[in-house]
């Protein structure tokens, strides 16, 4: 069985006394779109910064393509990276930052020049090639960034924050530039940010750091919808998390007692023991809003107090009586309908199945 | 109206102030055109005659061979002391950097007198005195903080992921310093050559004490002015004026330039 | 990768090696040599206190040290009183334009000989010079001014006030300009602002350039010796004098350290009192 091409086994990095990063193991695929997400200090910057080589990790190994990497310095690695702060030489003109790369290589200038204009025409700003970096924006240093690490047409990518100066708008077209390069060109990205959008609008799977552990690893899909635990259902932030007591099961779901009812939440595995401590969440667009009771089995009533737009999608924020609070996701149309306003009593409902039993 | 009257008044102040600073400057270009052996008011008739007279003088163009090799020579070697401080710490932590830095920066601090004693009697203790290049050894201690400021200044600006992103593309080490670090410091690097030329072309009394018979220029001035007045001495202070002044203005051109161009427009 | 590897060393090791073989050598070697010996003027190394005795029991000695002490002091109260003003007005009163160009003109003394400018003074106040001339013809005059501490004065200045224009204006110039303005609006009499508010806040930065007009003064020995007329000399003066007439480096050598030591505790003091925290009450 030929091995993943990016392999971390138990890596560890400490700093003095501080571990930033402890017993991570991941592996990452030839061709995948892997983000490395988590809040500041998590561990997600050291270890893209392990992959490139500007960090030797204290224990464990990361093998890349088969070969042990620990001691080999950056310069001997393949495995470019785009910066957060660009990077880009102020010295140099776009095409010359371009060609960077293949000049350590040894290219001759000739080739150099015209891969590094077939690059800078690829990501469209090909007339910019003579062009003091300085005087280009944000946007096209970024397109310069991007070709200067491509040309050398390598199997992994590192990305740093790489979107994190643009402007809002100037995001989304770079998401769609990325994502459209990594497809076509078929190499493994690894994508650290702290962006919950930007990692799960791209990223074939989402890698969640906290205090330098991983949290989870999985398709975005799946981190919403099931969280691995309290953390990532917090730090994903769209989640209703209830917690109580388990008063029952049967059949693969439990019943909760919770200040506001008793509910019904899927349970997989073995089923926790009657009377312990236990917290589910339910995705905030899996939750079913309206004026009138649907019968559904899980119900509560709460009351608006607020509402919040983000594009199309709509999040409304509701207090159930005993103050526990909820919130709704939905499309704008269906907003329409409900033609809420604050301090309206709905009824809120969800399938068994869409709640998810937090590990204890 | 009284706060207005008042800045008049230091606006005025500060002109009397200017005049002190540049009045020798001023009379000495203006004595080295002026007849007179001993000028005084009024002025005598124009003359370049104390022109001609340096020009014709062998010990003059000695002098100024002397110091065109001392402060070319000091400012290459300043500058690349300068650089190897500046970059270290910039770049490394480690233990004892004060004491390190303190090394390289204490000199001018230090009474120039007293440097010119002791380098003098360690120089011809260790056999290296009365040599051309026990001044440029001397300059070079006494120059290269100044090459060292101004480099570190422009380090400063540098992005600290410059030098990662050059290892990150295939760079070595050493390619990195060739093609990244020096490239970026190229305008301070101008600046503190001419920087340090200038000041040791000016300095007198450390290369007074280790040179010898190897005057400088401004030792020559300064065994002329122990002697007579000599008119000679303002037609060369002149000169040496404009060579100084070229120095200075295209180091400030460098750097300056550079300086505002830093901001980054994203 | 900051690691101690070769690539490191090439950048540290140099200067270390050069400094401690051109900066720190002679310095020791001269304390060394205060204790050396001279016979038949030629130096024998030993650890001797006689040149000690001898430099710290002659009147002379004694006499230069004040007087050296007394003019470097002088120097700096009249140039950090005569700066003052100038750089209030630049720091406070003038445009950004005006203040970047002053401190360009004020830059520029520094790369013209001292030495010229010295010589230039030397005939503009000549018994005959140009200042003798000019009030010569309202009646006044002639005085002597060369050959008097007020030539020496003068010398100091030339080298000393362009510099400590330029630090008291940056200091000043870094004022909070808002606790200006709340001094103001309590009450605070334009003078009583400068006294009360501005100069403790620029505290530091005026002693700092207060002790580097005192370390120039202090060392040059071009002012006492051709505007002063090194009657008695100055401590550089004797240094000169002694080094370059009989051989005496030793003798020299102790009032070079005794300079040192002068320095360096009025330096120590200095910035103490630069950087004391004020008792709060």
């Amino acid at each position: 069985m030929t091995e993943s091409l990016v392999v971390l086994d138990r890596v560890v990095k400490r700093f003095g006394t501080f571990t930033a990063v402890r017993e991570a193991n991941l592996t990452i695929d030839q061709g995948e779109f892997i983000a490395i997400m988590g809040p500041s200090g998590c561990g997600k910057t050291t270890t893209l910064r392990m992959l490139a080589g500007l960090e030797e990790p204290t224990e464990g190994e990361i093998r890349i393509g088969g070969k042990r990497m620990n001691t080999v310095p950056p310069h001997e690695r393949d495995t470019p990276m785009v910066w957060q702060s660009l990077a880009l030489f102020p010295f140099l003109n776009a095409r010359e930052n371009v060609e960077f790369g293949l000049k350590m290589r040894g290219v001759d200038a000739p080739t150099r020049k015209r891969r590094a204009l077939d690059w800078l025409e690829r990501l469209e700003i090909g007339q910019f090639a003579e062009r003091n970096i300085e005087t280009l924006s944000g946007g096209q240093k970024q397109r310069v960034a991007l070709a200067r690490s491509l040309i050398t047409e390598p199997q992994l990518l590192l990305l740093d924050e790489p979107l994190s100066a643009l402007d809002a708008h100037l995001v989304i077209r770079m998401q769609s530039v990325l994502t459209r390069l990594q497809r076509e060109l078929g190499i493994t990205f690894v994508y650290v940010t702290h962006s919950q959008s930007e990692a799960f609008a791209m990223a074939d799977r989402v890698v969640i750091m906290a205090q330098g552990e991983i949290a989870q690893v999985g398709k975005p899909r799946d981190i919403y919808r099931a969280p691995a635990n309290r953390f990532v259902a917090e730090f994903v932030g769209r989640n209703n998390i209830l917690s109580g007591k388990i008063a029952g099961a049967n059949a693969g779901f439990v019943r909760v007692e919770t200040p506001v009812g008793t509910l019904n939440v899927q349970a997989e595995g073995t089923a926790p023991v009657t009377g312990t401590e236990a917290s589910f969440v339910v995705a905030a667009d899996m939750v079913h809003i309206d004026r009138t009771p649907d019968g559904a089995e899980n119900a509560v009533q709460a009351s608006l107090i607020s509402e919040e737009f983000i594009g199309s999608v709509v999040t409304l924020f509701l207090e159930a009586p005993d103050g526990t609070e909820f919130k709704v996701q939905l499309q704008e149309r269906a907003l329409a309908a409900l033609e809420p306003r604050t301090g309206d009593v709905f009824h809120l409902s969800w399938k068994a199945e869409d709640a998810h039993l937090l590990p204890a | 109206m009284r706060g207005a009257s008042i800045t008049w008044a230091l606006r005025i102040y500060l002109l009397l102030i200017f005049t002190f600073v540049f009045a020798p400057i001023v009379f000495s270009v203006i004595f080295s055109f002026n007849s007179d052996r001993f000028p005084t008011i009024p002025l005598g008739s124009f003359t370049t005659e104390w022109y001609a007279k340096i020009f014709a003088d062998s010990e003059v163009w000695e002098a100024a061979r002397n110091s065109l090799i001392v402060s070319l020579s000091t400012c290459i070697l300043a500058t690349i002391l300068g650089f190897c401080t500046a970059y270290s710490d910039y770049r490394y932590n480690f233990k004892f950097k004060g004491p390190y830095l303190a090394l390289v920066l204490l000199p001018p601090t230090i009474p120039l007198i007293i440097m010119a004693l002791a380098m003098l009697a360690w120089f011809s203790k260790i056999g290296v005195s009365g040599q051309l290049w026990s001044i440029i050894i001397a300059h070079s201690v006494l120059t290269a903080p100044f090459a060292m400021a101004i480099i570190r200044l422009r380090l400063n600006q540098i992005d600290p992921n410059l030098e990662p992103a050059a290892w990150n593309l295939g760079a070595s080490e050493w390619r990195t310093m060739r093609e990244v670090i020096v490239p970026f410091c190229k305008p301070a690097i101008f600046s503190a050559l001419f920087l340090t030329a200038a000041i040791s072309f000016d300095e007198f009394a450390v290369a007074w004490f280790v040179s010898g018979l190897n005057k400088t220029i401004p030792v020559l001035v300064l065994e002329i002015v122990q002697g007579n007045i000599d008119p000679r001495v303002n037609a060369i202070g002149t000169f040496v004026f404009f060579i100084s002044m070229t120095l200075v203005i295209l180091a400030q051109l460098f750097f300056l330039a550079r300086l505002n161009t830093k901001a980054d427009p994203q | 990768m900051s690691r101690l590897n070769a690539y490191a060393l090439t950048w540290r090791l140099p200067i270390i090696i050069w400094q401690i073989l051109f900066f720190l050598g002679p310095l020791l070697f001269m304390i060394a040599m205060s204790f050396f010996l001279v016979k038949n003027y030629r130096m024998i190394e030993a650890f001797e206190f006689k040149n000690w005795e001898k430099m710290l029991s002659r009147g002379y000695v004694w006499d230069s040290y004040w007087l050296t002490l007394g003019l470097a002091a002088l120097s700096t109260a009249i140039a950090s009183l005569i700066a003052f003003p100038a750089a209030f007005f630049l720091a406070f009163k003038s445009s950004e334009n005006l203040r970047r160009w002053a401190i360009f003109l004020l830059i520029i003394p520094f790369f013209t000989s001292y030495l010229v400018r010295t010589f230039s003074w030397y005939v503009i106040l000549a018994e005959s010079g140009v200042i003798n001339a000019l009030i010569g013809n309202i009646g006044l005059g002639p005085y002597t001014m060369l050959n008097t501490k007020f030539g020496t004065i003068i010398g100091y200045l030339t080298l000393t006030l362009p510099l400590v224009v330029i630090l008291q204006t940056v200091s000043l110039a870094n004022v909070d300009k808002n606790l200006i303005q709340a001094a103001q609006n309590l009450g605070c009499s334009p003078w009583r602002t400068i006294r009360a508010v501005i100069i403790p806040s620029a505290k530091a930065g005026l002693i700092i350039a207060a002790l580097f007009c005192f370390i120039l003064s202090f060392g040059d020995f071009v002012a006492p010796y051709y505007l002063g007329g090194s009657k008695p000399p100055t401590l550089p003066i004797l240094i000169i004098d002694t080094t370059k007439s009989g051989q005496q480096w030793p003798r020299a050598a102790v009032v070079a350290v005794m300079m040192m030591v002068t320095l360096f505790t009025i330096a120590f003091a200095s910035i103490m009192l630069a950087y004391r925290k004020r008792v709060s009450k």
